[in-house]
């Protein structure tokens, strides 16, 4: 009787999982301090040592220990300078990974070679760059990331990272610039999706006096940040001439349990737009009857 | 796809941008500072705590990394619990530091120029532990975590000393919290000023060892309010940092002054607690008669006993004090200029009202064979002394090493027998007429001295 002869598909995926245990053996043995160096081949295709190593670092702070011991271990082995190098490398595969592994490996000092990725053709390029950014964070990457915005626009990918990336007082500030840069209703997205408080002052700022679009996104900051101090000009805001933003500021008052506004939502139930309308209804009876945030809102 | 430099329309026709007068400012920065901005930005550094010991490169390549931030006057730079990430040296300016603490709201510290704050997430690993908010119009110089590493991450010396440095601020802005909670338990308090008419008589060690013998009586109830201009140091002898001072508050408006200025007591484990006048010597012009009264006023309310170290010099700050004291002591050393120097400061004294009993004189002896005898002492000055301090060899000098207070740690001490002398004298004297008045509040003598109840 003859064994069957597997595929070379198979053998190939049989590999490529092999590899992929040794480089998890090898990863979880750095973190765990019994090893301070790895070996393997940063060009192979077959593994996603980016996703290798946040299955490894799941949990973790990005200043943790683990994160350090992982970081030096790249760097003695040589694997970092390589990853920095193929930042620039022709195939946007190469590129991609490599911009994946810099931003899990928190690699501060190749901000400046995944900068310019934002700007890449191909997204799956651009996407990892903005991710990795993102996660490396510091005043560079915001800058990066705001220099993107305000080249391509509020692309929700870049709002989250920017949020994510933005060190203490750079959104804030950034909000405050008294030149125009068309960036600003993005900068208050991300203001509140960062939640801090200190966004506050300059967020009603830029509802005071800002255009449509940033009044509609200072509105909806001030209620993910949950700023009972900005009630009143949020409540102001119900009045306001364009649908959008009263629909924003029916929503921030929502979020922040505002009941003592009920009567100005009552009043907007006659509404003439009807999305204003639907907002006020929803509004309303989650303030009514505190039940669960209402899902079609989860990202509006 | 619009320009980055691209102007609305109103922008053009205004020719400025929306808002004339920003919150927040963030600096336009270039990729490399010029000479004298690096200059500028080292010169803050090197002010700065633990950072002023780095070695001179790396203060350049952080430098080249702070980014320049204006915040307008009562404006959130940090937000208590938040998550944080960046350092801040302040340039210019003073922020507060504050604790929400429901129902109360505590000033810890007041910061000002060449202070650090903001590195409590980074190091300790824990959100911020209390808001800061610019009590003047700021500028701030701010460094993130990612720079800090990539700085400081091989410095390992660097980065546990300034983690030594944000654990005891967290440990000591914990601590000022708490005792800033107490309220308001007691009616008036005595007001006792020591006064040493001649420089090293001691007088800033005799008033630490009476706070502490009053303290051990009376534990959290007595304060040491630190006006020996312009180098006031009880703190550093009792092994306190203070983080900020009665000078400091002198532009917190008046609502919230109460409340900053009981955060600005220093706690210390042995009962007594400290309020420095001024951190630095520029910072002596802001303690005016006005703001003494204001806050004597306020701490007779909350203290038992306020000894004033009141230090050398007579100045109008000194005369509006002694309007307050319910008691003078005046400390003296057995040295012919020193007894001459208290000799014109009883005179002034009794000419400015001072009733005799409540003026008493304190021999300090420091030597062990006083060139002075003390009948002499007596014969110059007219009158008798109410107490002598035997000499206490290197007992003082030693204590204020290890930063304990003699009267608490040393009964054998010829300082602490002084001390308690003279806090017996002041019980004597300021006790009785107060007993009614504290048999109700949390007067609860310390367990190891009955006879004091």
């Amino acid at each position: 009787m003859m064994l069957a002869t597997p595929s070379s598909g198979v053998i190939k995926r049989t590999r490529v999982a092999v590899r992929r245990s040794v480089l998890r053996g090898q990863l979880q043995a750095v973190a765990a301090g019994k090893s301070e160096s790895l070996t393997f081949d940063p060009d192979s295709a077959a593994v996603d040592v980016a996703a290798l190593v946040r299955q490894v670092t799941a949990g973790q702070r990005p200043d943790s220990l683990l994160h350090q011991r992982l970081a030096g271990a790249f760097q003695r082995s040589g694997i970092a300078d390589i990853v920095i190098d193929q930042l620039a490398a022709a195939d946007a595969a190469l590129r991609t990974r490599s911009a994946q592994l810099a931003g899990v490996l928190g690699m501060t000092h190749a901000v400046s070679w995944i900068s310019p990725l934002l700007s890449a053709k191909e997204p799956a390029v651009r996407t990892a760059a903005t991710r990795a950014l993102g996660r490396i964070g510091g005043t560079q990457s915001a800058h990066a990331l705001l220099r993107a915005i305000r080249r391509e626009g509020p692309r929700r990918t870049l709002l989250v990272e920017l949020a994510r990336a933005a060190p203490d007082l750079f959104l804030e500030t950034a909000l405050c610039e008294t030149k125009r840069t068309g960036a600003q209703s993005a900068v208050a997205i991300a203001a509140g999706l960062r939640g801090r408080r200190a966004a506050v002052a300059p967020l009603l700022a830029l509802l005071a006096s800002g255009n449509r679009r940033e009044r509609v996104a200072s509105c909806r900051a001030l209620g993910w940040i949950k700023a009972e101090s900005a009630l009143p000009a949020v409540a102001g805001a119900l009045g306001d001439r364009d649908w959008r933003v009263r629909v924003s500021a029916a929503k921030a008052i929502c979020r922040l349990g505002a009941d003592g506004y009920l009567p100005e939502l009552e009043a907007l139930r006659s509404d003439p737009n009807t999305h204003v309308r639907k907002t006020v209804r929803i509004a309303i009876r989650r303030l009514l009857n505190t039940t669960e945030w209402p899902k079609e809102w989860a990202w509006r | 796809m619009r320009p980055e430099n691209h102007l609305g329309p109103r922008e053009v026709l205004t020719g400025t941008g929306r808002r004339s007068t920003p919150i927040l400012r963030q600096h336009p920065e270039t990729g490399r500072p010029a000479y004298h901005e690096m200059v500028a930005r080292v010169a803050v550094l090197e002010r700065a705590a633990v950072f002023f010991s780095l070695p001179e490169g790396v203060l350049r390549a952080l430098a080249r990394r702070l980014r320049r931030v204006t915040v307008a006057s009562g404006e959130m730079i940090v937000g208590q619990g938040e998550p944080g990430d960046t350092i801040f040296f302040i340039e210019h300016g003073r922020c507060r530091v504050m604790i929400e603490r429901p129902p109360s709201v505590v000033t810890v510290a007041v910061l000002s120029d060449g202070d650090v704050f903001g590195e409590g997430p980074w190091l300790l690993k824990r959100p911020q532990q209390a808001s800061v908010y610019a009590q003047t119009d700021c500028t701030l110089l701010a460094v993130d975590r990612q720079s800090l590493q990539l700085v400081l991450g091989r410095d390992r010396t660097a980065i546990e000393n300034l983690t030594r440095v944000a654990d005891h601020r967290f440990r000591t802005f914990a601590d000022t919290t708490v005792q800033a909670t107490w309220g308001t338990l007691f009616k008036e308090a005595t007001v006792v000023g020591v006064y040493s008419p001649k420089g090293g008589s001691g007088g800033t060690c005799l008033s630490l060892n009476v706070v502490g013998s009053l303290a051990r009586r009376y534990p959290g109830q007595v304060l040491l309010l630190d006006l020996d201009f312009p180098y006031p140091h009880a703190a550093l002898l009792a092994g306190l940092v203070p983080t900020t001072c009665l000078a400091r508050l002198s532009q917190v408006p008046s609502e919230p002054f109460e409340e900053a200025l009981l955060s600005a007591v220093l706690y210390h484990s042995g009962g007594p607690m400290i309020l420095a006048g001024s951190l630095r010597p520029e910072e002596v012009e802001e303690v005016t008669p006005e703001l003494v009264t204001r806050a004597i006023g306020i701490l007779r309310k909350t203290f038992r006993y306020i000894v004033i170290d009141l230090g050398v010099t007579i100045s109008d700050t000194t005369l509006a004090l002694l309007d307050l004291t319910q008691h003078i002591v005046l400390v003296a050393a057995p040295e012919l200029s020193a007894v001459k120097s208290a000799t014109d400061a009883i005179d002034i004294l009794i000419r400015l009202g001072t009733p005799h009993d409540r003026l008493s004189v304190l021999l300090n002896n420091r030597s062990m064979k006083p060139a002075v005898t003390r009948p002499a002492v007596e014969r110059m000055l007219n009158r008798k002394v109410d107490i002598e301090v035997g000499f206490d060899y290197s007992r003082p000098d030693q204590a204020a090493v290890n930063g304990e207070i003699l009267s608490i740690t040393n009964p054998r001490s010829e300082i602490t027998r002084g001390a308690e002398a003279l806090a017996d004298l002041l019980d004597a004297i300021h006790g009785q007429d107060r007993s009614t008045t504290f048999a109700a509040g949390r007067s609860v003598p310390a367990s190891g001295h009955p006879g004091h109840a």
